[in-house]
């Protein structure tokens, strides 16, 4: 199966509904239905089933158990070493890239099981978008090409005028535009370092993803960066699944509308806690570590 | 009120003082010790070569066929060791470049094996590769040639090449690296278009020493392009080049004018392979993207 047939497989389902963002505004103190795994709230993009990552012989995280809402920021919060990070690189198969790391459970998107083995990785990682913590934009390439050359590579754009359209488009999806437009031409690294994160979520961005992983996006940024990136990732939301790692539990409360809570275990693997709309999570949670941890009581 | 500075910094001790220092004097003496013979080799090539070189002769007529008469230049060493070099670099640069991407993204058993074999190559006796391409060669084609030359000096210069570009691509940033793979490029093409790109000046000084070492060879050529006395471009011909014309014209240095070739000679050399690292260099250094940090 080609790479191209693996794309339109993984995408061919029909696109989320825009309006499901809205559903999922549960009023304060509103008791919700949903528990770890089961929330009742739009449509669900993501199915996590009793997933476990290994590094090596080190279980990372164990038997996880989540839905992920299709068009709403979903926030994984916990403490360092509960498994934030493994959990996110597990949903676009980016776990296995490192050597020795395995994961075991499944994962689908859109019903479709990422994992199965006809299905190319990289098919998963175009469709499903990641944005690391440090800002990684390629030192060798221009602005503009740091945007049109994956997409080119991938075979999603031809010549130059619609490369010119799509690199306005994500640099304007990106919040980027006004501060690049002069010196597209520059190098990629020339920027600030939240200008260089904006710019590694338009080279996202151009690979039209339908979901958004963002590992601790703005923990190299200042706050005046930080504030550019969540309002940015605010608007992104009607087009696009987010799921963001925090360790700032106010970027949490702030961006997300659901909010899952992570911790590591007596065995050190980090396991989902409880996972509910935010405003719940953070006003009323069920679990006492989700209370401990929100009200700053550890973590 | 102002507090006494040796109350709040403890003073560095004088014996801690005198070992950093002895340390720096260490290095600058080694340093020294190391710069000692680059400079007296080559200044007394310069010294002894610069009048040969001076005259436009040299470069543009053979030599005499008799070594001991004066006058001729080395036109036909010239472009034999260009054009050998050259055909070399063609085999060799891709060659490498292809094993150190093959260790690097693939790995395994076979990439160590390969990886260790270069290593092997890279301490083999440069006149045993002189040697092995006579015997598969020169023999099988009956007489020496420019091409086998080549050959012998592409086999030198594969190992430098390769160590060089394994070990600049393995120092491609991971975060650069996985940005990548999560962009879901192909393997070859984040090769091509990301990774070789940033290591870009690392590996053209890989190549740069491959044919630096590649060029001074004498030994690979003895047997395989012979050397010839007259100009050719043809490489199935026994080809000239400018370390066969020292090593013939320094046998013959009882006679001045064999001598003063030697030497202009060498100095040439020198000054092709300082002139191809800084063209190299120069080449490099002026990619690098309008503002960038690197």
């Amino acid at each position: 199966m080609t790479i191209r047939s693996v794309r339109q497989k993984v995408t061919a389902s029909p696109a989320p509904n825009e309006a499901e963002a809205v559903a999922i505004q549960v009023p304060v103190g509103e008791p919700s239905a949903s528990a770890a795994g089961g929330a009742a709230l739009g449509d669900v993009a993501i199915t996590v089933r009793d997933l476990s990552a290994w590094y090596g012989a080190r279980r990372v995280i164990r038997d996880v158990s989540m839905d992920i809402r299709s068009n709403a920021i979903t926030a994984i919060i916990g403490p360092s070493g509960s498994g934030k990070s493994t959990l996110l690189r597990c949903l676009d198969r980016m776990h296995e890239v490192v050597p020795g790391a395995r994961s075991s459970g499944k994962v689908a998107y859109q019903g479709v099981d990422i994992y199965d083995p006809e299905i190319e990785p990289a098919a998963v990682r175009r469709t499903i978008g990641m944005v690391f913590q440090q800002p990684n934009p390629f030192p060798t390439m221009s602005i503009y090409d740091n945007v049109a050359a994956p997409a080119r590579f991938n075979g999603l754009v031809k010549g130059k005028a619609a490369q010119d359209e799509l690199v306005e488009r994500c640099l304007r999806q990106a919040a980027l535009w006004d501060e690049v437009r002069d010196k597209l031409g520059h190098g990629g690294t020339s920027l600030s370092g939240g200008q260089q994160q904006r710019l590694c979520i338009a080279r996202t961005l151009a690979l039209q993803p339908k979901v958004l992983l963002m590992d601790e996006p703005c923990s190299a940024l200042d706050p005046v960066a930080t504030l550019q990136i969540e309002q940015l990732m605010s608007n992104l939301k009607s087009e696009y699944t987010i799921v963001i790692v925090t360790h700032n539990m106010q970027q949490a409360s702030r961006v997300s509308d659901i909010t899952a809570f992570f911790n590591m275990g007596p065995d050190r693997a980090g396991y989902l806690v409880e996972l509910d709309d935010t405003r719940t999570l953070f006003t009323n949670p069920k679990n006492q570590l989700t209370e401990d941890y929100v009200s700053g009581r550890f973590g | 009120m102002a507090s006494d500075g040796a109350a709040v910094f403890a003073p560095t001790g004088g014996a801690r003082r005198f070992r950093a220092n002895l340390l720096v004097v260490l290095a600058v003496v080694a340093l020294l010790l190391a710069l000692i013979p680059l400079i007296a080799v080559f200044g007394y090539v310069f010294v002894n070569g610069i009048r040969s070189l001076l005259s436009l002769d040299f470069l543009t007529q053979d030599p005499p066929a008799d070594l001991s008469a004066t006058g001729g230049g080395v036109r036909n060493a010239l472009v034999g060791t260009l054009e050998m070099t050259g055909l070399a670099s063609v085999i060799a640069v891709p060659i490498g470049l292809g094993v150190a991407i093959f260790a690097i993204e693939v790995g395994g058993g076979l990439a160590r094996a390969a990886r260790f074999l270069i290593d092997v190559l890279s301490g083999l006796p440069s006149i045993v590769v002189g040697i092995f391409v006579y015997a598969t060669v020169v023999v099988t084609q009956g007489h020496f040639s420019g091409f086998a030359g080549s050959l012998a000096l592409a086999i030198v210069m594969l190992p430098v090449v390769t160590v060089s570009a394994e070990e600049i691509l393995r120092l491609t940033p991971r975060p650069i690296a996985e940005g990548a793979r999560a962009l879901g490029l192909a393997r070859w093409r984040a090769i091509l278009s990301v990774f070789v790109p940033i290591g870009l000046s690392g590996i053209v000084t890989g190549v740069l020493l491959g044919v630096s070492r590649a060029i001074g060879e004498t030994a690979p050529l003895i047997f395989t392009s012979l050397g010839n006395n007259f100009f050719t471009l043809d490489l199935n011909q026994p080809m000239q080049a400018l370390p066969l014309l020292i090593y013939r014209n320094a046998l013959n240095s009882a006679y001045a004018s064999a001598r003063d070739r030697a030497f202009g000679a060498a100095l040439l050399l020198i000054l092709i392979v300082f002139g191809f690292n800084l063209v190299g260099r120069w080449l490099t250094a002026r990619r690098r993207l309008a503002g960038s940090r690197r």
